[in-house]
């Protein structure tokens, strides 16, 4: 990339906008911050020693290059509309929004301003979920038929009791939250059929108890106050291309963490296994992703085959991130997790939520 | 010698004063006839004849069957007082959600000047007959709402409050011990839930719960009130906080939000 350093404003200044700022830093670009809390303010001003501002009308009439938006999910859509209205490019965290009818307004914007709008899908960047998608398009994989999906976390509430957690504000619990990334990545590997039927089941078997027991927590515990969402999702979903979805996802289970998709096409299988960064905000450099290739052949007996398929890891995050400011420099809005992908995405958890109803 | 007042510094008018306190009669009874407030206030009857005159010449007062009652002109007045106060608008559609939810009374509370008023409520199917409107005013120590607010309160300011305040045994539950009192409002300060068993209101039950944002600290409270054979042991002290606190949460993100979002 060339090394021209630009401004960013930093929209949301929580443990996502942080994340984005430490990339963007090492990369030598400059941020500004902007916060509705105070101290959220004060901490980022002190650590990055950036000016910050009150109020989004401030830090848009800033010379910005681009503007990533990292605020609760109810408040995607104000940020973001006023950003690409004052004609800056936009990057969000996921999921586009907390209900279908903003995460429209959001994409109605981003195409009226023609501003480059991507999400954050980071899962997408992967080595390993990009490798797959290779087999899948060069037609390895014959048709795909079935995908079973599991993203579960054994304890893994985000900040439990905070805006997370909360329907009004975050718009769901598990399925917006990791189920989004399912969801998009389901999407990406069999290039972006529509669900024409859906089975599913919320529940909320952890939450407001007492005695939820935990190893590590994203973001604060704030025991006793909102938590009004699911904490699993078990989702069948039939879609226009033929294809079957087995999707569970869960913030909390008493089973084995897992984060894996199983791909069955009609002419061979992938397994991919990205659990073990689930504990990771920046995820361990010598992680191993699972990759597995099942196929059945004939030579002189006929045999199965089964592949180990070894890549190196990167940096999701870094990608992403590069991703979007290749496409605020060239102004070309990128394929990559664009507003529009976002928005079929939301589409498809506004369909589960709806089937499990 | 000009009189101070507790409010200010400065002259005060008694004729305003005695106009006020003909109102404020007239509020408590709802209707009062000239002998009335006059006893009521220890003033000759031709003095409180001329003020209510004076008043319902103003617009402030109407004359109906010989009583004296409060005009609508009071709710041109507080109508634009609510509409002021930014907590209403961030706090109104919330309350609606929470009363059409639990078919209860639904209220979002104020404290001013050492009473809780309500600042607007709104009930669901199960209720009849709301046990307060809006504008109603509450002693602190009795409501649930009450408790939120005193439970806020530095060691000294409750000093202070509590010399101020005589408490009246409204209910047989009324916690009129001082020590008490201190003890349950501890207890608030942990989860953020305050509860009136039928301490104010024979039959009523009550819980609240702060609404507080680290730039307004605490700004309100929000509460749901039942007669207690709708409101057994869990859901008084298990659903109904729980359900408090998801819109209380609500509320105090909208408040963090409220700039960026255009809400008054």
């Amino acid at each position: 990339m060339e090394s021209t350093a630009l401004t960013v404003g930093i929209v949301g200044l929580g443990a996502h906008g942080t994340n984005h700022v430490e990339r963007l830093r090492e990369l030598g670009h400059k941020v500004y911050g902007v916060d509705a809390n105070t101290t959220a303010r004060r901490e980022f001003r002190e650590r990055y020693n950036a000016t910050t501002f009150e109020s989004l009308d401030e830090l848009y009439a800033q010379d910005l290059d681009a503007v990533i938006i990292s605020t609760p999910n109810k408040f995607h859509e104000t940020a973001a509309v006023d950003a690409l209205e004052a004609d800056h490019n936009v990057l969000l965290e996921k999921p586009l929004a907390h209900t279908l009818a903003s995460a429209e307004r959001i994409a109605d914007a981003a195409n009226r301003t023609s501003n480059v709008c991507m999400v954050g899908f980071h899962h997408r960047y992967r080595n390993a979920c990009q490798v797959v998608k290779s087999y899948v398009e060069d037609g390895y994989l014959g048709e795909i038929t079935h995908i079973d999906a599991q993203f579960i976390r054994r304890r893994g509430v985000p900040g439990r009791g905070t805006w997370y957690t909360s329907q009004d504000i975050a718009g769901g619990g598990a399925l917006i939250d990791v189920g989004a990334h399912v969801l998009d990545l389901l999407f990406f590997w069999t290039d972006w059929p529509t669900i024409t039927d859906a089975m599913a089941a919320s529940r909320s078997d952890f939450g407001q108890h007492d005695d939820y027991t935990y190893l590590h927590m994203w973001g604060e515990d704030d025991r006793g106050k909102m938590y009004d969402v699911e904490d699993s999702v078990t989702a069948f979903c039939e879609f226009d291309s033929g294809m079957t979805a087995n999707i569970q996802v869960a913030w909390a289970a008493n089973m084995a963490s897992t984060h894996s998709y199983r791909l069955r096409g009609t002419e061979a299988g992938m397994t991919i296994d990205i659990t073990n960064t689930l504990q990771e905000v920046e995820p361990d450099i010598d992680q191993r992703n699972d990759l597995q290739l099942y196929e059945a052949r004939s030579g002189r007996r006929n045999h199965f085959v089964n592949s180990e398929i070894i890549v190196s890891s990167n940096d999701p995050y870094r990608d992403e991130l590069e991703t979007f400011l290749d496409a605020v420099q060239s102004g070309k809005r990128p394929k990559m997790t664009n507003v529009e992908q976002a928005l079929d995405v939301q589409r498809a958890i506004d369909r589960i939520y709806r089937a499990s109803q | 010698m000009p009189e101070e007042t507790p409010g200010g510094r400065g002259k005060t008018i008694q004729s305003v004063e005695s106009a006020l306190a003909v109102v404020e009669v007239i509020r408590r009874k709802e209707r009062a006839g000239v002998t009335e407030i006059a006893n009521e206030l220890d003033r000759s009857k031709s003095t409180v004849h001329h003020y209510v005159t004076t008043l319902v010449k103003q617009d402030y007062l109407e004359k109906v069957d010989g009583e004296y009652q409060l005009s609508l002109r009071f709710l041109t007045l507080g109508g634009q007082v609510r509409e002021r106060e930014q907590l209403y608008h961030l706090g109104k559609d919330d309350v609606d959600k929470l009363a059409q939810e639990t078919g209860e009374q639904a209220r979002l509370i104020v404290e001013r000047n050492g009473s809780g008023i309500t600042l607007y409520q709104a009930t669901g199917n199960h209720v009849t007959e709301p046990i307060t409107h809006v504008g109603s005013i509450e002693a602190l120590y009795c409501t649930a709402a009450g408790k939120v607010f005193l439970a806020e309160l530095s060691e000294e300011e409750l000093d202070s409050y509590l010399d101020s305040v005589s408490i009246t045994p409204y209910t047989e539950n009324t916690i009129t011990d001082a020590d008490k009192l201190r003890e349950e409002l501890d207890k608030i300060q942990d989860r953020g839930v305050a509860f009136d068993d039928e301490e104010r209101y024979e039959g009523y039950r009550c819980v609240a719960s702060a609404i507080s944002t680290e730039e307004r600290e605490l700004f309100g409270a929000l509460s749901v009130s039942a007669p207690i054979d709708r409101m057994d042991e869990e859901r008084f002290r298990t659903d109904i906080p729980n359900q408090l606190q998801n819109v209380a949460g609500v509320v105090e993100i909208n408040t963090t939000y409220s700039e960026w979002t255009d809400v008054l």
